[in-house]
């Protein structure tokens, strides 16, 4: 008799996501023929066992993404070409060109003079801004570290206020700061301080909470109380995260700095506010050549510091 | 065993002097610095318009927060065309800074080359954003698409210097065992490299997206669109309670936008 | 000396860690405390420190009622009693010596503390304790980057540093190799017998208990079923402290 071979075992489907995971809808858009054809497919091979490739997300994520694309897509660039022709556009186009040229070639050295002190001014509202945000941000970050603060509601409390904090880019606080304290780099000192101070506290908590007790149980046993413990075994453990993130901070500050004058909160920012509306580029061309020089030097030696402080 | 202690402590790792001599330049430039600020007292006007700001904050101008439709006066419209512009300026940057940092990685084209390239990038980064903006505005007239092109070029500084650091982290071994196989380089490149980078690229630029969402909402300061524009004219006009309630716009958006971001940059991490 | 009397300690949850406990230490005694896990072992080393607190009963340290210090008295009490983990707790990203001299904080200043001024006596002093444990040539290198062995004997520098009169380890070789931790436990003896500090040790190794300690305290749930010579422990006598049979866990040098 002949013998029938035997039977191809039913793969089980290996799931990157298990079905139950997956919510009621989605389950349902799963389960669906057309789904489970493009996204499984099932390999027969020459014995009879057969293997299913596993179902990913990718196809899902892609098409949401796409669609998402071709949502904002149509909401300004389609909406744009629809008031504007295409061929008025690209008559526009060589005006970008013509600006980036005139800023590279008609160069008004004879302007420096006018550029020292609000480059100054710049880099000192970056410096001050840094360090006033740092030095508030340890003691707070220690607040909403889970480690310290043993209590759950009281980081976590801060930890939500530090998000809100972070919300608002630097120019956002100048501008609404600017009516309180009037223009001028006072401005741009304080909402560069609150801008760092949101970052770095972010920062610093990750890296507390990761950070090993075990020292600060030690020395308070040899009789220290927790303040003395505190000093000697666990802010030695931080102390090169906190100068490393204030010298990356630092980086950044410099450039958003250059920016602040535009809402009147001193620096270059106040120049390239003029010279933009006289159009007089070549004086753009020299204040972004200087800032240039000056945030190229700052970088290096920020690099170099902070490779030291590893 | 006494002299073995002796030693020990005559070559114990002195760094006074070193620590001073930082300590005194620290506080030097520090105090350099304040020469900056003009202090002229506390203005009471000023402590009358925190007041008036504080309490806007609390007060924002829900016609506006609730205002669904499609017009200058709806923060949730404006909300959205802010994270339109900074997703199609950040997928335009992301685009374009793939052959920036391919041509700046000092794996791939060698340090004279590759240094060209960083130094472009840093050039670009170092453009302040906003003049950008103003230029793009002259080509395209006020309006959300010079937000876009605003964001699309600046971004690729950023972008391009994470890709680089990506493209410098790439494993060789599975380009050698590619090799091995007798593969050409397109290949190479389709099997060995881009799977690699993918990932990665996918979650750098979604980093940038986060920070480009704050940005957009600035631009409108400059008449890009977004956000930023309904702000500051709110705040010309000292009206706070429209102000209060772009804010918070500001603050809804960068809020999700921060938490999506985290969650599909987890995915992606764990694959 | 350090006098147990009819000490028992509940916790809030209502365990009974302690039941009645009397004895008494003399200065200079090497004390291994035995038993299962759970069995009341650490409970009794840190009731010494006032690491935790003394429900019921009298425990007498040096002259002093333990229950009743606090604040200033109390970290001064703190200072004469060295303590060494089994997780070692030496400070990350720190060298060896600034971990021992972290010792000495409990009487600086809080600004000397933070400046790292110790004084030259501070430093001999920890340089001279490294040196009693054999790893002065480790001094300025980090001590994280050392082995298990060498941070046990870091900790141990640490607690001579304190120049204390009592020792507490708890479990200070559970997480070290067989070699390591006999080199640790001679460290332990050395300083007992040369110093004439009481050395008080929290052990679930048996084998290492018995050879080291001159005396042993045998704990089961709570009390003492054993307080006497560790030449006089017997297979037994062991049953009843564990309460079972004596398992390889219980045991460091397995071929013995």
């Amino acid at each position: 008799m002949n013998k029938k071979p035997p039977r191809p075992a039913k793969a089980k489907s290996t799931r990157s996501v298990p079905r139950r995971k997956l919510g009621p809808f989605l389950r349902m858009v799963w389960d669906h023929k057309i789904v489970q054809k493009v996204e499984t497919r099932t390999l027969t091979l020459a014995d009879g066992t057969a293997s299913t490739r596993p179902f990913s997300f990718q196809l899902v994520n892609f098409t949401a993404l796409f669609l998402v694309f071709a949502v904002f897509w149509d909401m300004i660039v389609g909406a744009y070409f629809r008031k504007t022709s295409l061929w008025l556009f690209f008559r526009r186009v060589p005006n970008f060109f013509n600006i980036l040229e005139k800023m590279v070639t008609t160069l008004d050295f004879a302007y420096l003079g006018n550029i020292i002190d609000p480059l100054i001014d710049t880099v000192q509202m970056a410096i001050l801004g840094t360090a006033i945000g740092a030095l508030f941000s340890l003691p707070v970050a220690f607040l909403a570290s889970q480690n310290i603060v043993k209590n759950k509601a009281v980081s976590g409390f801060f930890k939500v206020f530090l998000s809100l904090v972070r919300t608002f880019p630097t120019l956002v606080y100048a501008a609404v700061l600017a009516f309180v304290f009037g223009y001028g780099t006072l401005v741009g000192v304080i909402a560069t301080s609150i801008f760092t101070f949101g970052i770095m506290t972010k920062m610093l908590y990750e890296v507390i909470e990761t950070l090993d007790l075990g020292g600060f149980v030690a020395i308070e046993a040899t009789g220290a109380n927790k303040v003395k413990a505190f000093v000697a075994a666990i802010l030695p453990q931080i102390m090169g995260s906190f100068l490393s993130f204030s010298l990356y901070n630092f980086e950044i500050n410099i450039r958003a700095s250059a920016i602040l004058g535009y809402v009147g909160a001193g620096g270059i920012g106040i120049l390239l506010d003029e010279n933009m509306s006289w159009r007089e580029y070549g004086r753009i061309g020299v204040i972004m050549l200087t800032l240039f020089v000056v945030v190229i030097l700052i970088e290096n030696v920020s690099r170099y510091l902070r490779r030291r402080l590893s | 065993m006494h002299p073995d202690i002796l030693k020990a402590y005559q070559s114990r790792p002195n760094h006074t002097i070193r620590n001073l001599i930082l300590a005194v330049v620290f506080i030097v430039v520090i105090g350099w610095s304040f020469e900056t600020i003009v202090y002229s007292g506390i203005n009471p006007n000023g402590v009358i318009i925190a007041k008036n700001i504080l309490n806007a904050m609390v007060h924002p101008n829900l016609d506006w927060l609730l205002n669904f439709n499609r017009s200058g006066t709806s923060i949730p419209w404006l909300m959205i065309e802010t994270i339109a512009i900074a997703f199609l300026g950040t997928l335009l940057g992301a685009i374009l800074a793939i052959p920036m940092a391919f041509l700046s990685a000092r794996n791939i084209t060698g340090k004279v080359v590759s240094g060209g390239g960083n130094t472009l990038i840093s050039i670009i980064r170092t453009f302040p954003y906003f003049i950008l903006g103003l230029m793009f505005v002259r080509v395209t007239g006020p309006g959300p698409l010079a937000g876009v092109l605003t964001i699309g070029i600046s971004s690729i500084g950023m972008i391009s210097k994470l890709y680089v650091e990506i493209i410098e982290d790439i494993d060789k071994g599975i380009l050698l065992a590619l090799d091995a196989t007798g593969a050409t380089t397109f290949q190479k490149i389709r099997y060995g490299i881009i799977p690699q980078l993918t990932a990665s690229f996918v979650s750098a630029a979604i980093y940038r997206f986060d920070i480009n969402v704050r940005n957009a909402t600035v631009l409108g300061l400059v008449g890009a669109g977004g956000i930023g524009f309904t702000l500051i004219a709110a705040l010309a006009v000292y009206r706070w309670n429209d102000a209060a309630a772009a804010l918070w716009g500001i603050v809804v958006v960068v809020l999700l936008t921060e938490a999506i971001s985290n969650a599909i940059r987890s995915k992606l991490v764990s694959g | 000396m350090i006098a147990f009397d009819h000490v028992s300690k509940i916790y809030p949850n209502g365990t009974v860690a302690l039941k009645n406990v009397s004895l008494e230490i003399q200065q200079g005694e090497f004390v291994a405390i035995i038993g299962l896990s759970g069995a009341g072992k650490s409970t009794l080393i840190k009731l010494i420190n006032k690491m935790t607190d003394v429900t019921k009963g009298t425990l007498i340290v040096n002259g002093a009622n333990v229950s009743l210090l606090k604040g200033y008295e109390l970290r001064k009490f703190r200072r004469g009693i060295g303590i060494v983990f089994q997780s070692f707790n030496l400070i990350n990203r720190t060298s060896v010596i600034n971990n021992v001299l972290a010792a000495r904080v409990a009487e600086m200043s809080t600004l000397a503390t933070l400046f790292g001024l110790y004084t030259k006596e501070d430093r001999i002093l920890a340089l001279e304790s490294l040196h009693k444990v054999g790893i002065l040539e480790k001094a300025y290198m980090r001590a994280d980057q050392l082995s298990g062995g060498q941070q046990q004997r870091v900790a141990l520098a640490r607690t001579l540093a304190q120049s204390p009169k009592i020792i507490l380890a708890d479990e200070p070789v559970a997480s070290l190799d067989p070699i390591t931790a006999n080199q640790i436990m001679k460290d332990f003896k050395k300083v007992n017998v040369e110093e004439n500090i009481t050395v008080i040790a929290n052990m679930h190794h048996v084998d290492m208990a018995l050879k080291y300690a001159d005396r042993v305290i045998g704990i089961n749930a709570g009390e003492i079923i054993y307080d006497g010579p560790s030449a006089n422990v017997t297979e037994e006598l062991l049953k009843k402290i564990y309460g079972r049979d004596i398992t390889d866990e219980d045991i460091m040098f397995k071929d013995q």
